[in-house]
């Protein structure tokens, strides 16, 4: 009996332990501090990425780089005294979608930046990459940023001549805005750290189109490169790639030269940021490039056609349209100018 | 024997206490551990990070729908409300030129969207676009009369546009708006351009206030000529002896001198640049108006125009009978 006793009383005292131990990994408190822990990581690579980002670079040959963040000093918030919208909030969860714009410029530059601007004021996490064609910055784009209100940073890198021009004689041209999308590319890779935790989709946007809220949303998901349909592109109402009842992409809807390996347009797909970084050879194709392949030159180094996600519905809905704007025909300005050319227009 | 049994149950008690030292030191290392159940955490945090989505975009629409304000009564603080008019014809830009007009408008505190169609009906397009603005809107529908369209090949200069759609939005103004409404009426066009800065310069207009507009006349702006605070001429290189030489967007009527004015209305029978002289007229004289943008310095507005895409694969497929897919809209 008393032997009976004192196994009753060790198995007592030895079942709470074996209980604890065998519940430990089950228990939702370790979860809990397994979680806060991976937060605080992530914090430590965020932190070090607005650092870099705060860093100015040293003025380069051919391009400078100038960046910004959501703080501003009391200076230049005293200057924003007619915005009266800023962008969301900056989320610690959504995936940063960085707009890279080529832009040149013209009597329209600056309404285009300018609605394109109010655009991008209602997309969270937005960071914008305006891209000059000069070989020195702007006033009137730098102040047009600032005042924003927006992410951005301003990059500028010179076109050759030829290609400003639109001297297309010779068929292997550089398009317009090649080496401007590259140096946008460049910035990425030089000012983000490749980690598993850097979450991001980079989208080409050029300044004279229109594109739907809705687009931002649908493209945030990208995991390698995601395509939608385009509006008024190829001559049609809109091209689409075309969506199996998988769900894959197995073709292009479009009249122009629909067997070329991507028959899209710069508008109708978003790049993984980490598959960017992850791939640093792949940029725009300088030369050389028939027309209508420059996108194919970037994304054949980046992904496969049957690795394209389809969004907008299974490319069933149109989000954005590639519209053009009118060059004014300023004929009453005459040789000497009709207007005060110091007034910003 | 007890001594046996003594000794056997210190032995117990050792044990046990070394098992439940083990134990717990086995705990803290675990603790110090990354947890290898990182199925279950990633889960988790995955669900914390789809939480957090829905989360933003219930935020913004939240902000959206706070935008529209109450329509019983003005949100605090009161603002006069801007009655943007904008006339509208289907075409394939259409839905493209709203879309980005509404994200402009979007920003604007007591801003009311009146889209008055070119169109016998109104269309679905715009009713469905309207309603996923999120701004308060008014959705009118008049048709031009046949001889005052234009028609295809005609420049656009030939006949006078959106007339009767924006009488009609006055007509709606005049029987919707008393007294002592405030607010201040803007005709803007779906293909221009307007900065958030300019709403605010127009909001508390007393008669009519007018600011220069970029891009237009041929030239890279026209002003009004402005010295001493008040209005002295205009500074135009095309046709400068109208009686008000401006664009449709260079200028705002104050509602109240509206609804005192209810024969005041634009003219199908104006001249080629004459439409805007045709309603100012009746309303105010140069001398009474009010300058604005920095006594008309700052370029706030451009008169932006969009090329008519090219169809020429569409209209060749059509023919063919394999034109693209009319459910999808675009």
């Amino acid at each position: 009996m008393p032997r009976r006793r004192s196994v009753l009383t060790t198995l007592l005292i030895v079942l709470p332990w074996t209980i604890l131990l065998t519940i430990w990994h089950q228990n939702p408190a370790t979860r809990y501090l397994t979680i806060l822990r991976k937060e605080t990581y992530e914090n430590s690579s965020a932190k070090s990425l607005q650092f870099l980002i705060n860093v100015t670079k040293i003025k380069e040959e051919q391009h400078t780089a100038c960046t910004h963040q959501q703080e501003v000093t009391p200076a230049q918030q005293t200057a924003r005294r007619y915005v009266y919208s800023r962008p969301p909030g900056w989320s610690r969860w959504l995936p940063t979608i960085y707009v890279i714009t080529p832009t040149y410029t013209r009597p329209v530059q600056k309404a285009e930046l300018t609605r394109l601007a109010n655009t991008f004021l209602h997309v969270p996490n937005l960071h914008w990459i305006v891209v000059e064609d000069l070989p020195r910055r702007t006033n009137l784009v730098d102040s047009l940023l600032e005042r924003s209100g927006l992410n951005f940073t301003h990059l500028n890198v010179e076109s050759p001549k030829s290609v400003r021009i639109g001297l297309a004689k010779d068929s292997s041209h550089t398009p317009r805005g090649t080496l401007q999308r590259n140096l946008g590319l460049r910035w990425l890779r030089e000012n983000l750290i490749l980690s598993d935790s850097l979450e991001g989709v980079v989208y080409f946007a050029d300044d004279d189109n229109t594109y739907s809220l809705e687009l931002f949303e649908e493209m945030r998901s990208t995991q390698k490169v995601s395509v939608w349909p385009v509006a008024f592109v190829g001559g049609l109402r809109y091209e689409a790639p075309k969506v199996n009842t998988a769900g894959k992409v197995v073709g292009w809807k479009t009249v122009f030269d629909p067997n070329r390996p991507f028959a899209i347009d710069m508008a109708g797909f978003a790049i993984n940021v980490r598959l960017v970084l992850k791939r640093p050879w792949a940029n725009f194709q300088l030369s050389g490039v028939k027309g209508g392949y420059q996108e194919t030159s970037l994304l054949k180094e980046l992904v496969t056609i049957a690795e394209l996600e389809p969004k907008a519905a299974n490319c069933t809905k149109v989000l954005v349209w590639h519209t053009r704007t009118e060059k004014p025909t300023l004929v009453n300005e005459g040789r000497q100018g009709f207007t005060d050319l110091k007034v910003e227009v | 024997m007890k001594m046996k049994m003594k000794m056997k149950l210190k032995n117990v008690f050792m044990l046990y206490f070394l098992v439940s030292i083990c134990g717990l030191m086995y705990a803290l290392t675990q603790l110090g551990q990354p947890c290898d159940c990182t199925l279950h955490s990633r889960q988790s945090s995955d669900l914390v990070h789809s939480r957090d989505r829905t989360i933003s975009r219930l935020q913004g629409e939240l902000k959206r729908l706070q935008a529209r304000g109450n329509p019983e009564g003005p949100p605090k603080p009161a603002l006069p409300t801007i009655y943007t008019v904008t006339p509208t014809y289907t075409r394939l830009v259409q839905k493209a030129e709203l879309t980005r007009l509404s994200q402009t408008l979007l920003h604007v505190p007591s801003l009311h969207w009146v889209v008055v169609e070119d169109s016998p009906v109104k269309t679905s397009l715009v009713s469905e676009l309207l309603k996923r603005s999120g701004l308060p809107y008014t959705h009118l529908c008049t048709q031009t009369p046949k001889d005052f369209k234009l028609q295809e090949g005609d420049p656009n200069w030939l006949k006078p546009r959106g007339v009767e759609q924006r009488n009609l939005a006055l007509q709606w103004l005049r029987e919707n708006r008393g007294p002592s409404d405030e607010g201040v009426v803007y005709f803007a066009d779906d293909d221009n351009t307007y900065s958030l800065r300019l709403f605010e310069e127009m909001r508390f207009t007393k008669r009519v206030s007018v600011w220069p507009v970029g891009l237009v006349g041929g030239v890279r702006f026209e002003r009004p000529l402005v010295e001493r605070g008040k209005v002295t001429g205009f500074y135009t290189a095309w046709k400068p002896n109208r009686p008000f030489p401006m664009d449709m967007a260079g200028f705002a009527v104050s509602l109240p001198l509206l609804l005192a004015n209810p024969a005041a209305r634009f003219h199908l029978s104006a001249q080629r640049g004459n439409l805007e002289s045709s309603l100012l007229q009746a309303l105010v004289s140069i001398e009474e108006l009010e300058p604005r943008a920095s006594n008309c310095t700052k370029v706030l507005v451009w008169h932006t125009r969009t090329e008519k895409p090219k169809m020429k694969q569409e209209d060749a497929l059509i023919l063919q009978g394999l034109g693209s897919d009319p459910s999808v809209e675009v």
